[in-house]
């Protein structure tokens, strides 16, 4: 089990995703050990909530189940596939909060995109090339003025249109578009040198 | 928007901070093939889903991976159908399933670096297809409803028809049967206008016939009257016998037409069998017809052809046997001399 929880979410085989599309239980229980903690941890950083995000997690991975037939190579990689595919069901999650009038999770900083203090140092469980890929991001997102982290925190993890960011933070709206759009094209450009092998399937 | 404002809002739309109707009017503009702005959001969809990598890793619960593998496998080959054209919007992220993958590295080795260029142009190739074979799913998918709901349409009208065309015919049929009763009365009504005419046939018959009897007394009057006013006439009295001492009569002669009229009156009612005979008297007795009376008591007679009448010295009338004697037999009522 070390061997496989040692491989990294950033190079999911889209092989592994076949496998997993015939019905091959071991392989799905690879799939998991290899995604698991990623999506958790997207999963809880926008739900605020372990017991929330690991009920979101059953209800993914059951998706994934029954949707992986669907899963085409030329789409994207795995992992993009289920990070975009939890994230979007973490935020109607928090939606379907907000309309109940439930407690959203709390503004921008409590928890920042990255810890002032990134922890980098190599988890042992964790594999090689994602260790890697999070010093990178770390890395890239550090280097964003503190203004574009909180857009980018609060347009992706909270799930906010660049109007109710403005509102919340009583910004022009054009100052907050400016702010994402120069992060992202940041990231953009600090990413294209420091991908992973994995990420080019 | 113009082409600048969609290309500045595809990292926005990338890591889903647009509005809907931005976002609609981004899809749309990607849907129609721009390919600047489909490269563009390829790099910022990888760049979105790479953030998670910048969090501080949380483990989840040990339990949690006994849970989900309990879930039933799919079933090979049964995977839920592509239900392109089913959304009206791609969601924030779902654009991210017509993506082409993640872009490659940088490479030290000019070898993996043809690989990998090669592995991009492969890629690409199958992403720029399946986005292809995608819009034009939606179309048909699009297109399949519209027929669709068209066909239904179609189908209610027929329906509609059809019992237009029902009531219509219930109608005709109320008409036939009324028209049918029309014909029954309409030949009935000429029946009876036959009858009537026969009736009136008969009752003009029957008039034309009283008309000729009227006009045969008028004439006989008229003939009467014009032989009583014309001066040459020439008249004898004649007067009742011991046997009928009230009655009398009196003969018209005209010479010219050589016709003479008798008019009696008070004669007694006749025996059954006999008649009243007239005789003109020169040396012997000649009848001059025989006549019976009208009610009244009264006797008129057209006596034609009465020759000699000058030479006739009396007149008598006699009563005699049914059809009249050659001579007379019976007792004289009436007689009188010119």
């Amino acid at each position: 089990m070390e061997a496989a929880s040692r491989q990294a979410a950033s190079t999911i085989e889209p092989k592994l995703l076949a496998r997993v599309a015939k019905g091959d239980q071991q392989a799905f229980g690879q799939l998991y050990d290899q995604s698991s903690s990623l999506l958790f941890t997207l999963a809880y950083r926008i739900l605020s909530d372990r017991d929330e995000a690991a009920e979101l997690l059953q209800e993914v991975y059951l998706e994934v189940w029954r949707k992986i037939a669907k899963y085409d190579v030329g789409r994207g990689s795995p992992i993009a596939w289920l990070v975009t595919l939890t994230r979007s069901r973490a935020i109607d999650r928090l939606r379907a909060r907000a309309s109940r009038g439930q407690h959203l999770v709390a503004d921008s900083f409590d928890h920042p995109l990255v810890s002032h203090t990134p922890d980098v140092s190599q988890n042992p469980y964790e594999a090689r090339e994602d260790t890697e890929l999070r010093q990178m991001m770390a890395k890239a997102i550090l280097e964003l003025p503190l203004p574009q982290q909180q857009a980018i925190e609060m347009a992706f993890y909270q799930g906010l249109t660049h109007t109710e960011i403005a509102a919340k933070l009583n910004q022009p709206l054009g100052t907050v578009k400016t702010r994402i759009k120069l992060a992202m094209s940041k990231l953009r450009a600090s990413l294209q040198h420091t991908l992973p092998p994995g990420e080019a399937l | 928007m113009t082409h600048e404002e969609l290309e500045e809002a595809v990292p926005l739309y990338a890591i889903g901070a647009l509005e809907r109707s931005e976002r609609q009017a981004i899809e749309a503009h990607l849907l129609s093939g721009c390919a600047a702005c489909h490269a563009a959001l390829k790099d910022y969809q990888t760049v979105a889903s790479l953030l998670p990598f910048g969090l501080t890793p949380a483990t989840p619960p040990n339990t949690l991976k006994a849970k989900i593998m309990m879930a039933p496998p799919p079933i090979p080959g049964a995977a839920e159908p592509e239900q392109a054209g089913s959304k009206s919007s791609l969601e924030p992220g779902e654009w991210m399933n017509h993506l082409f993958p993640p872009i490659a590295p940088a490479r030290s080795m000019p070898f993996r670096l043809a690989m990998g260029f090669a592995a991009v142009l492969i890629i690409a190739g199958g992403g720029y297809l399946a986005w292809l074979s995608y819009t034009q799913t939606t179309e048909r998918s699009g297109e399949i409803q519209q027929l669709q709901a068209a066909a239904q349409q179609e189908t209610a009208r027929v329906a509609a028809l059809q019992l237009e065309l029902q009531q219509k015919d219930q109608t005709i049929g109320t008409l036939k049967s009324e028209m049918d009763q029309r014909v029954t009365e309409i030949a009935e009504l000429r029946d009876q206008l036959l009858q009537r005419e026969a009736e009136l046939d008969d009752a003009h018959t029957l008039l034309t016939q009283r008309d000729t009897s009227q006009q045969r007394v008028a004439r006989q009057n008229e003939e009467f009257a014009g032989l009583f006013k014309n001066p040459s006439s020439k008249v004898v009295s004649l007067a009742g016998s011991d046997m009928a001492k009230s009655a009398g009569a009196f003969i018209l002669y005209d010479p010219a037409t050589k016709k003479a009229w008798l008019y009696a009156y008070n004669l007694p009612a006749l025996p059954s069998g006999k008649v009243y005979q007239l005789w003109a008297i020169d040396d012997k007795p000649m009848s001059a017809g025989v006549f019976g009376l009208d009610t009244g008591q009264k006797a008129r007679m057209l006596i034609k052809n009465l020759a000699e009448f000058s030479r006739m010295k009396k007149f008598a009338v006699t009563v005699e046997p049914d059809g009249g004697r050659p001579e007379p037999t019976g007792a004289i009522y009436l007689i009188g001399q010119i």
